[in-house]
Protein backbone atom coordinates (compact mmCIF):
# COMPACT_ATOMS: atom_id res chain seq x y z
CA UNK A 1 0.00 0.00 0.00
CA UNK A 2 1.51 3.15 -0.84
CA UNK A 3 0.66 6.40 1.32
CA UNK A 4 0.75 9.42 -0.76
CA UNK A 5 0.40 12.92 0.88
CA UNK A 6 -2.67 15.38 0.73
CA UNK A 7 -4.60 18.37 2.25
CA UNK A 8 -8.21 18.06 3.29
CA UNK A 9 -9.62 21.15 3.86
CA UNK A 10 -12.92 22.12 4.60
CA UNK A 11 -15.50 22.86 7.34
CA UNK A 12 -15.32 21.93 10.71
CA UNK A 13 -19.16 20.52 10.77
CA UNK A 14 -18.72 16.73 11.60
CA UNK A 15 -15.01 16.89 9.73
CA UNK A 16 -14.65 14.31 12.30
CA UNK A 17 -16.06 11.77 10.10
CA UNK A 18 -13.72 12.61 7.63
CA UNK A 19 -10.49 11.88 10.67
CA UNK A 20 -11.80 8.47 11.22
CA UNK A 21 -12.54 7.77 7.17
CA UNK A 22 -8.84 8.23 7.16
CA UNK A 23 -8.11 5.94 10.21
CA UNK A 24 -10.44 3.57 8.56
CA UNK A 25 -8.26 3.38 5.46
CA UNK A 26 -4.77 3.46 7.27
CA UNK A 27 -3.85 6.52 6.43
CA UNK A 28 -2.32 9.09 9.30
CA UNK A 29 -2.66 12.41 10.04
CA UNK A 30 0.00 14.40 10.37
CA UNK A 31 -1.19 17.85 11.12
CA UNK A 32 -3.97 19.07 11.48
CA UNK A 33 -5.26 22.91 12.38
CA UNK A 34 -8.44 24.24 13.30
CA UNK A 35 -8.66 27.78 12.06
CA UNK A 36 -11.93 29.74 12.10
CA UNK A 37 -14.69 27.56 10.35
CA UNK A 38 -12.02 25.53 8.76
CA UNK A 39 -10.48 22.43 9.49
CA UNK A 40 -6.97 21.51 7.48
CA UNK A 41 -5.74 18.03 7.46
CA UNK A 42 -2.10 17.40 6.60
CA UNK A 43 -2.44 13.65 5.93
CA UNK A 44 -0.67 10.36 3.73
CA UNK A 45 -3.53 7.95 2.58
CA UNK A 46 -3.47 4.96 0.36
CA UNK A 47 -3.42 6.35 -3.03
CA UNK A 48 -6.83 4.29 -4.54
CA UNK A 49 -8.62 5.79 -1.97
CA UNK A 50 -8.14 9.90 -2.05
CA UNK A 51 -11.46 9.82 -4.69
CA UNK A 52 -13.56 8.29 -1.95
CA UNK A 53 -12.09 11.02 0.72
CA UNK A 54 -12.97 13.27 -1.92
CA UNK A 55 -16.68 12.31 -2.02
CA UNK A 56 -16.92 11.56 1.24
CA UNK A 57 -16.07 15.34 1.93
CA UNK A 58 -17.88 16.78 -0.54
CA UNK A 59 -21.49 17.52 1.48
CA UNK A 60 -19.28 19.01 4.03
CA UNK A 61 -17.70 21.39 1.94
CA UNK A 62 -13.99 19.70 1.91
CA UNK A 63 -11.29 19.39 -0.91
CA UNK A 64 -8.63 17.86 -1.39
CA UNK A 65 -5.30 18.38 -3.06
CA UNK A 66 -2.50 16.60 -3.29
CA UNK A 67 0.42 18.46 -1.35
CA UNK A 68 3.71 16.86 -1.86
CA UNK A 69 5.68 17.88 0.81
CA UNK A 70 3.63 17.07 3.39
CA UNK A 71 5.26 14.51 6.19
CA UNK A 72 8.32 16.66 5.78
CA UNK A 73 10.38 18.76 8.20
CA UNK A 74 13.00 21.32 5.60
CA UNK A 75 14.98 24.02 6.49
CA UNK A 76 15.10 27.41 5.20
CA UNK A 77 18.71 28.54 5.66
CA UNK A 78 18.69 32.40 5.83
CA UNK A 79 21.93 34.43 6.24
CA UNK A 80 20.05 37.02 8.29
CA UNK A 81 16.72 38.11 9.54
CA UNK A 82 17.83 41.45 10.17
CA UNK A 83 14.63 43.47 11.24
CA UNK A 84 15.46 46.17 9.56
CA UNK A 85 16.39 44.32 5.98
CA UNK A 86 12.04 43.13 6.33
CA UNK A 87 10.10 41.51 4.36
CA UNK A 88 12.61 39.01 4.14
CA UNK A 89 12.17 36.39 1.03
CA UNK A 90 12.66 33.72 3.25
CA UNK A 91 9.21 33.94 4.51
CA UNK A 92 7.50 33.85 1.70
CA UNK A 93 9.97 31.13 0.91
CA UNK A 94 8.97 29.96 3.82
CA UNK A 95 4.95 30.18 3.75
CA UNK A 96 4.45 28.94 0.55
CA UNK A 97 6.30 25.57 1.52
CA UNK A 98 3.85 25.60 4.17
CA UNK A 99 1.34 25.38 2.10
CA UNK A 100 2.31 22.42 0.12
CA UNK A 101 2.75 20.75 3.86
CA UNK A 102 5.50 20.95 4.72
CA UNK A 103 7.12 21.79 8.13
CA UNK A 104 9.59 24.17 7.74
CA UNK A 105 11.79 26.18 10.36
CA UNK A 106 13.14 29.39 9.40
CA UNK A 107 16.50 29.77 10.47
CA UNK A 108 18.20 32.79 10.48
CA UNK A 109 22.54 32.40 10.76
CA UNK A 110 24.17 34.82 13.39
CA UNK A 111 26.60 35.46 11.43
CA UNK A 112 25.51 34.50 7.70
CA UNK A 113 25.82 37.72 6.28
CA UNK A 114 28.41 39.62 4.16
CA UNK A 115 30.80 37.76 1.75
CA UNK A 116 34.35 37.10 3.59
CA UNK A 117 32.56 37.11 6.93
CA UNK A 118 30.12 34.68 6.35
CA UNK A 119 30.26 31.31 8.53
CA UNK A 120 28.15 28.76 10.57
CA UNK A 121 28.35 27.66 13.32
CA UNK A 122 28.12 24.24 15.33
CA UNK A 123 24.87 25.00 16.59
CA UNK A 124 23.51 25.82 13.63
CA UNK A 125 25.30 23.26 11.42
CA UNK A 126 23.82 20.66 13.88
CA UNK A 127 20.04 22.04 13.92
CA UNK A 128 20.15 21.84 9.81
CA UNK A 129 21.20 18.69 9.99
CA UNK A 130 18.27 17.21 12.13
CA UNK A 131 15.73 18.35 9.05
CA UNK A 132 14.80 16.40 5.90
CA UNK A 133 16.63 18.72 3.18
CA UNK A 134 18.32 22.44 3.59
CA UNK A 135 16.65 25.38 1.47
CA UNK A 136 19.67 27.83 1.29
CA UNK A 137 17.89 31.28 0.55
CA UNK A 138 20.90 33.41 -0.87
CA UNK A 139 21.23 37.23 -2.10
CA UNK A 140 21.41 38.58 -5.73
CA UNK A 141 25.31 38.75 -6.93
CA UNK A 142 27.00 35.53 -8.02
CA UNK A 143 29.79 36.09 -7.51
CA UNK A 144 29.32 36.52 -3.24
CA UNK A 145 27.42 33.22 -3.45
CA UNK A 146 30.90 31.89 -5.13
CA UNK A 147 32.85 32.96 -2.22
CA UNK A 148 30.35 32.20 0.98
CA UNK A 149 28.31 29.11 -0.02
CA UNK A 150 31.38 26.56 0.72
CA UNK A 151 31.56 28.76 4.38
CA UNK A 152 27.63 28.16 5.27
CA UNK A 153 27.77 24.17 3.71
CA UNK A 154 30.50 23.10 5.84
CA UNK A 155 29.39 19.88 7.67
CA UNK A 156 26.06 19.72 5.85
CA UNK A 157 25.05 16.31 5.05
CA UNK A 158 20.96 16.65 4.38
CA UNK A 159 20.65 17.95 0.74
CA UNK A 160 20.71 20.75 -0.17
CA UNK A 161 18.45 23.08 -2.76
CA UNK A 162 19.91 26.51 -3.80
CA UNK A 163 18.20 29.73 -4.39
CA UNK A 164 19.31 32.92 -5.05
CA UNK A 165 18.53 36.05 -7.40
CA UNK A 166 21.22 34.23 -10.86
CA UNK A 167 19.43 32.08 -12.46
CA UNK A 168 19.93 28.32 -12.43
CA UNK A 169 23.21 28.38 -14.75
CA UNK A 170 24.98 30.95 -12.57
CA UNK A 171 24.16 29.35 -9.39
CA UNK A 172 25.19 25.60 -10.88
CA UNK A 173 28.44 27.50 -12.02
CA UNK A 174 29.14 28.60 -8.50
CA UNK A 175 28.50 25.42 -6.41
CA UNK A 176 31.70 23.19 -6.60
CA UNK A 177 30.86 20.46 -5.30
CA UNK A 178 27.45 20.82 -6.73
CA UNK A 179 24.40 20.74 -4.75
CA UNK A 180 21.18 19.02 -4.89
CA UNK A 181 18.80 21.92 -6.47
CA UNK A 182 18.79 24.94 -7.68
CA UNK A 183 16.29 27.49 -8.22
CA UNK A 184 17.12 31.14 -9.65
CA UNK A 185 15.36 34.63 -8.99
CA UNK A 186 14.65 34.53 -5.46
CA UNK A 187 17.08 36.83 -3.93
CA UNK A 188 16.73 39.48 -1.63
CA UNK A 189 13.67 41.80 -2.38
CA UNK A 190 12.48 44.77 -0.79
CA UNK A 191 8.81 43.47 -1.04
CA UNK A 192 6.56 40.84 -0.47
CA UNK A 193 6.06 38.90 -3.45
CA UNK A 194 3.05 39.33 -5.65
CA UNK A 195 3.11 39.10 -8.79
CA UNK A 196 2.67 35.72 -10.86
CA UNK A 197 5.37 36.84 -12.98
CA UNK A 198 9.08 36.15 -12.03
CA UNK A 199 7.72 36.18 -8.54
CA UNK A 200 5.28 33.03 -7.72
CA UNK A 201 6.20 31.24 -10.48
CA UNK A 202 10.05 30.64 -9.14
CA UNK A 203 8.35 29.65 -5.78
CA UNK A 204 6.56 27.38 -7.29
CA UNK A 205 9.89 25.99 -9.07
CA UNK A 206 11.39 25.62 -5.42
CA UNK A 207 8.30 23.01 -4.15
CA UNK A 208 8.67 21.14 -7.71
CA UNK A 209 12.44 20.98 -7.30
CA UNK A 210 12.14 20.22 -3.05
CA UNK A 211 10.03 17.38 -4.30
CA UNK A 212 12.41 16.01 -6.52
CA UNK A 213 15.49 16.38 -4.47
CA UNK A 214 13.08 14.69 -1.71
CA UNK A 215 11.95 12.09 -3.96
CA UNK A 216 15.40 11.06 -4.80
CA UNK A 217 15.96 11.04 -1.43
CA UNK A 218 13.22 8.76 -0.93
CA UNK A 219 13.92 6.60 -3.64
CA UNK A 220 17.21 5.98 -2.03
CA UNK A 221 15.43 5.09 1.63
CA UNK A 222 13.79 2.44 -0.34
CA UNK A 223 16.51 0.72 -1.09
CA UNK A 224 17.04 -0.28 2.47
CA UNK A 225 13.42 0.48 3.95
CA UNK A 226 13.08 1.79 7.02
CA UNK A 227 11.80 -0.74 9.85
CA UNK A 228 8.42 0.94 10.80
CA UNK A 229 6.87 4.19 8.66
CA UNK A 230 7.63 7.71 10.22
CA UNK A 231 3.33 8.03 10.24
CA UNK A 232 2.69 4.94 11.82
CA UNK A 233 5.68 5.27 15.02
CA UNK A 234 4.44 9.03 15.34
CA UNK A 235 0.71 7.26 15.84
CA UNK A 236 1.94 4.51 18.10
CA UNK A 237 3.83 7.54 20.28
CA UNK A 238 1.00 9.90 20.56
CA UNK A 239 -1.64 7.09 21.10
CA UNK A 240 0.63 5.93 24.22
CA UNK A 241 1.47 9.73 25.18
CA UNK A 242 -1.32 12.35 23.51
CA UNK A 243 1.28 14.56 23.12
CA UNK A 244 -0.90 16.24 21.02
CA UNK A 245 -4.29 16.61 23.39
CA UNK A 246 -1.63 18.19 25.88
CA UNK A 247 0.40 20.67 23.68
CA UNK A 248 0.41 24.16 22.24
CA UNK A 249 2.99 23.55 19.94
CA UNK A 250 1.80 23.50 16.20
CA UNK A 251 3.11 20.39 15.41
CA UNK A 252 3.97 18.47 18.57
CA UNK A 253 4.66 15.69 17.10
CA UNK A 254 6.54 16.75 13.54
CA UNK A 255 7.42 13.85 11.07
CA UNK A 256 10.05 13.83 8.54
CA UNK A 257 11.05 11.10 5.87
CA UNK A 258 13.13 8.94 8.35
CA UNK A 259 12.08 10.04 11.78
CA UNK A 260 10.28 11.82 14.09
CA UNK A 261 10.73 15.11 15.94
CA UNK A 262 8.58 14.82 19.83
CA UNK A 263 8.49 18.11 21.30
CA UNK A 264 8.58 16.87 24.88
CA UNK A 265 11.66 16.93 27.49
CA UNK A 266 14.32 14.75 26.38
CA UNK A 267 15.72 14.41 30.29
CA UNK A 268 12.51 13.60 30.89
CA UNK A 269 10.96 11.29 28.35
CA UNK A 270 13.68 9.10 26.58
CA UNK A 271 13.58 6.51 28.47
CA UNK A 272 9.68 6.51 28.41
CA UNK A 273 9.81 6.68 24.72
CA UNK A 274 12.16 3.93 24.17
CA UNK A 275 10.05 1.29 25.90
CA UNK A 276 6.49 2.16 23.96
CA UNK A 277 5.31 -1.25 22.36
CA UNK A 278 5.10 -0.98 18.89
CA UNK A 279 4.00 -4.52 18.59
CA UNK A 280 3.56 -7.21 20.97
CA UNK A 281 7.63 -7.58 21.62
CA UNK A 282 8.81 -4.94 19.22
CA UNK A 283 9.90 -1.54 21.23
CA UNK A 284 10.38 1.67 19.83
CA UNK A 285 14.08 1.23 20.65
CA UNK A 286 14.49 -1.51 18.79
CA UNK A 287 13.62 -0.02 15.37
CA UNK A 288 14.62 3.42 16.23
CA UNK A 289 17.73 5.95 17.96
CA UNK A 290 16.53 8.10 20.87
CA UNK A 291 18.61 11.28 20.76
CA UNK A 292 18.16 14.74 22.13
CA UNK A 293 17.75 17.45 19.34
CA UNK A 294 19.71 20.25 19.15
CA UNK A 295 16.14 22.10 19.09
CA UNK A 296 15.58 23.17 22.42
CA UNK A 297 15.19 20.00 24.79
CA UNK A 298 13.20 18.27 22.07
CA UNK A 299 13.68 14.29 21.75
CA UNK A 300 14.82 13.64 18.14
CA UNK A 301 13.91 9.76 16.80
CA UNK A 302 15.91 8.69 13.79
CA UNK A 303 14.63 5.17 12.39
CA UNK A 304 16.88 2.65 11.82
CA UNK A 305 16.99 0.71 8.17
CA UNK A 306 15.58 -2.44 7.76
CA UNK A 307 18.99 -3.91 7.60
CA UNK A 308 20.42 -2.84 10.80
CA UNK A 309 17.81 -4.26 12.89
CA UNK A 310 16.54 -7.19 11.17
CA UNK A 311 12.33 -6.32 12.40
CA UNK A 312 9.90 -4.94 9.48
CA UNK A 313 6.48 -3.80 11.40
CA UNK B 1 7.85 63.52 -8.52
CA UNK B 2 9.85 61.11 -9.49
CA UNK B 3 13.92 60.49 -9.57
CA UNK B 4 15.61 62.28 -12.00
CA UNK B 5 18.33 60.24 -12.22
CA UNK B 6 18.52 56.87 -10.65
CA UNK B 7 21.11 54.65 -11.93
CA UNK B 8 22.59 51.49 -10.43
CA UNK B 9 25.99 50.26 -11.77
CA UNK B 10 27.58 46.91 -11.08
CA UNK B 11 29.34 44.48 -12.94
CA UNK B 12 26.92 41.46 -12.35
CA UNK B 13 23.47 42.26 -14.40
CA UNK B 14 20.87 40.08 -12.22
CA UNK B 15 22.27 41.73 -9.27
CA UNK B 16 22.11 45.47 -10.66
CA UNK B 17 18.72 45.33 -11.95
CA UNK B 18 17.76 43.55 -8.23
CA UNK B 19 19.08 46.61 -6.70
CA UNK B 20 17.64 48.78 -8.61
CA UNK B 21 14.17 47.47 -7.40
CA UNK B 22 15.36 47.43 -3.97
CA UNK B 23 16.22 50.79 -3.51
CA UNK B 24 13.00 51.80 -5.43
CA UNK B 25 10.61 50.18 -2.95
CA UNK B 26 12.69 51.50 -0.08
CA UNK B 27 12.72 54.81 -0.87
CA UNK B 28 9.32 54.37 -2.06
CA UNK B 29 7.96 53.02 1.59
CA UNK B 30 10.14 55.97 2.83
CA UNK B 31 8.62 58.14 1.03
CA UNK B 32 11.92 59.68 0.00
CA UNK B 33 10.87 59.96 -3.55
CA UNK B 34 10.23 63.47 -3.53
CA UNK B 35 13.24 64.65 -1.28
CA UNK B 36 15.92 62.71 -3.37
CA UNK B 37 16.32 64.03 -6.50
CA UNK B 38 19.16 62.33 -8.19
CA UNK B 39 21.03 59.10 -6.64
CA UNK B 40 23.89 57.05 -8.41
CA UNK B 41 24.28 53.64 -6.44
CA UNK B 42 27.69 51.70 -7.17
CA UNK B 43 28.65 48.13 -5.84
CA UNK B 44 31.80 46.56 -6.12
CA UNK B 45 32.16 42.81 -6.06
CA UNK B 46 36.01 42.34 -5.12
CA UNK B 47 36.56 44.80 -2.16
CA UNK B 48 33.14 44.76 -1.62
CA UNK B 49 31.63 47.68 -0.93
CA UNK B 50 28.41 49.66 -1.63
CA UNK B 51 28.51 53.03 -2.32
CA UNK B 52 25.44 55.69 -2.79
CA UNK B 53 25.90 59.29 -3.75
CA UNK B 54 23.00 61.73 -4.57
CA UNK B 55 21.38 64.80 -4.27
CA UNK B 56 18.33 66.10 -2.39
CA UNK B 57 16.01 68.62 -3.62
CA UNK B 58 15.01 71.77 -2.00
CA UNK B 59 13.66 70.92 1.09
CA UNK B 60 10.58 72.50 2.78
CA UNK B 61 11.39 75.66 4.84
CA UNK B 62 10.78 75.45 8.76
CA UNK B 63 7.66 75.22 10.01
CA UNK B 64 6.53 78.54 12.73
CA UNK B 65 4.15 79.37 14.78
CA UNK B 66 2.72 81.98 12.19
CA UNK B 67 2.01 79.16 9.73
CA UNK B 68 -0.60 77.46 11.43
CA UNK B 69 -1.98 79.89 14.39
CA UNK B 70 -3.31 83.16 14.42
CA UNK B 71 -1.83 85.01 17.54
CA UNK B 72 -3.00 87.66 18.74
CA UNK B 73 -2.72 89.95 22.55
CA UNK B 74 -5.54 90.77 24.69
CA UNK B 75 -6.09 91.84 28.21
CA UNK B 76 -2.58 91.57 28.84
CA UNK B 77 -2.93 87.94 27.65
CA UNK B 78 -1.24 86.64 24.08
CA UNK B 79 -4.30 83.70 22.50
CA UNK B 80 -3.08 81.81 19.73
CA UNK B 81 -5.31 80.18 17.72
CA UNK B 82 -4.41 77.11 16.03
CA UNK B 83 -5.96 76.21 12.17
CA UNK B 84 -4.00 73.25 11.90
CA UNK B 85 -3.36 70.15 14.46
CA UNK B 86 -0.23 68.64 12.79
CA UNK B 87 2.83 70.71 15.07
CA UNK B 88 0.55 71.11 18.10
CA UNK B 89 2.43 68.57 20.17
CA UNK B 90 5.97 70.31 18.88
CA UNK B 91 4.77 73.65 19.34
CA UNK B 92 3.97 73.07 22.77
CA UNK B 93 7.16 71.25 23.60
CA UNK B 94 9.03 74.11 21.99
CA UNK B 95 6.71 76.59 24.53
CA UNK B 96 6.93 74.27 27.18
CA UNK B 97 10.28 74.66 27.15
CA UNK B 98 10.84 77.71 26.92
CA UNK B 99 8.29 79.48 29.55
CA UNK B 100 7.81 76.86 31.74
CA UNK B 101 4.55 74.40 31.63
CA UNK B 102 2.99 76.61 34.64
CA UNK B 103 2.92 79.16 32.49
CA UNK B 104 1.33 77.94 29.33
CA UNK B 105 -2.61 77.19 29.47
CA UNK B 106 -4.45 75.17 26.70
CA UNK B 107 -8.20 76.16 27.76
CA UNK B 108 -9.65 73.63 24.97
CA UNK B 109 -8.04 71.56 21.79
CA UNK B 110 -7.47 74.73 19.77
CA UNK B 111 -6.40 77.39 22.08
CA UNK B 112 -3.03 78.18 23.66
CA UNK B 113 -2.51 81.21 26.54
CA UNK B 114 0.58 82.84 27.49
CA UNK B 115 0.83 85.59 29.59
CA UNK B 116 2.33 88.68 27.49
CA UNK B 117 4.44 89.67 30.35
CA UNK B 118 6.54 86.98 28.85
CA UNK B 119 6.79 87.61 25.66
CA UNK B 120 5.46 89.19 22.55
CA UNK B 121 3.40 88.49 20.17
CA UNK B 122 6.04 88.61 17.16
CA UNK B 123 8.50 86.99 18.37
CA UNK B 124 6.07 84.03 19.29
CA UNK B 125 5.01 83.84 15.51
CA UNK B 126 8.54 83.53 14.85
CA UNK B 127 9.30 80.69 16.50
CA UNK B 128 10.56 77.63 14.76
CA UNK B 129 8.37 74.09 15.49
CA UNK B 130 9.50 71.71 13.09
CA UNK B 131 13.16 71.45 10.86
CA UNK B 132 12.12 68.85 8.25
CA UNK B 133 15.66 69.13 7.78
CA UNK B 134 16.35 66.77 10.64
CA UNK B 135 14.17 64.19 10.31
CA UNK B 136 14.69 64.11 6.63
CA UNK B 137 18.41 63.09 6.74
CA UNK B 138 17.35 60.40 9.65
CA UNK B 139 15.27 58.60 7.01
CA UNK B 140 17.46 59.19 3.99
CA UNK B 141 20.97 57.61 6.25
CA UNK B 142 17.95 55.00 7.11
CA UNK B 143 16.94 54.22 3.68
CA UNK B 144 20.70 53.84 2.58
CA UNK B 145 21.76 51.43 5.37
CA UNK B 146 18.21 49.48 4.38
CA UNK B 147 19.50 49.44 0.81
CA UNK B 148 22.54 47.99 1.60
CA UNK B 149 23.56 44.48 1.62
CA UNK B 150 23.28 42.89 4.96
CA UNK B 151 26.24 42.36 6.78
CA UNK B 152 27.88 45.56 5.61
CA UNK B 153 28.27 46.89 8.94
CA UNK B 154 31.51 49.39 8.63
CA UNK B 155 29.84 52.24 7.15
CA UNK B 156 30.94 56.01 6.36
CA UNK B 157 28.29 58.67 5.75
CA UNK B 158 28.22 62.50 4.60
CA UNK B 159 25.44 64.62 4.03
CA UNK B 160 26.04 68.63 3.42
CA UNK B 161 24.25 70.80 0.79
CA UNK B 162 22.14 69.19 -1.06
CA UNK B 163 24.22 66.20 -1.60
CA UNK B 164 25.26 62.80 0.49
CA UNK B 165 26.98 59.89 0.00
CA UNK B 166 26.77 56.80 1.76
CA UNK B 167 29.73 54.13 1.56
CA UNK B 168 29.59 50.53 3.47
CA UNK B 169 31.54 47.44 3.63
CA UNK B 170 32.68 44.20 5.39
CA UNK B 171 36.35 45.41 5.57
CA UNK B 172 37.61 48.69 7.24
CA UNK B 173 37.44 51.24 4.82
CA UNK B 174 40.93 52.77 4.80
CA UNK B 175 41.20 56.22 4.41
CA UNK B 176 41.92 57.69 1.06
CA UNK B 177 41.86 54.89 -1.26
CA UNK B 178 38.18 54.50 -1.51
CA UNK B 179 37.68 59.04 -1.66
CA UNK B 180 39.27 58.76 -5.12
CA UNK B 181 35.80 56.45 -6.19
CA UNK B 182 33.74 58.70 -4.14
CA UNK B 183 34.83 61.79 -5.68
CA UNK B 184 34.43 60.55 -9.39
CA UNK B 185 31.00 59.37 -8.33
CA UNK B 186 29.97 63.18 -6.72
CA UNK B 187 31.30 64.80 -10.11
CA UNK B 188 29.31 62.45 -12.22
CA UNK B 189 25.70 62.85 -10.33
CA UNK B 190 26.92 66.41 -10.93
CA UNK B 191 27.21 66.48 -14.71
CA UNK B 192 23.84 64.28 -15.38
Amino acid sequence: MTLVPITYKGGIYRHDIIIDLIDDLGGYIVQKHIIAQDVVLQSLVPKDDIELIRKMGRPLGGDVIESPLVGTEIAVVSPSLDIHHLPHTSCDAAEYMRRSGAKTNMIGLSRGFGKRIANLNFEERDVINEHDCAVFLLGNFEECIRHKLPALRRGIHVPIILTGGPDVEALKRTANPPVQGYVGGIGRKGHRMKKQEGEIEFLDALITEISKVLGEKREEIAKDPLSVSPARLMSVIDDELEITKSSTHPTPVTVQITGLKLKIPYEDYSEYVRAIKIEEDITVGDVAEILPSRMRNYIWIKIKPFSETNIMV
Amino acid sequence: MAIDYFEVECREETGRKAYLEIASDVLQDLDLIKIVSKIHIYIDLDFPFFLAVGKTRKLPPMVKIRDFSNVMESEGKIILNISDETYLSQMLTVLWDRFGRDFIEQPDRFTVVISAELTGVSEIEEMIVYDPSVSMYKDLIYALQWIAPEGFKVRREWIDKGRFYYIASENTLPPGILDTIVAEKIKLISEV
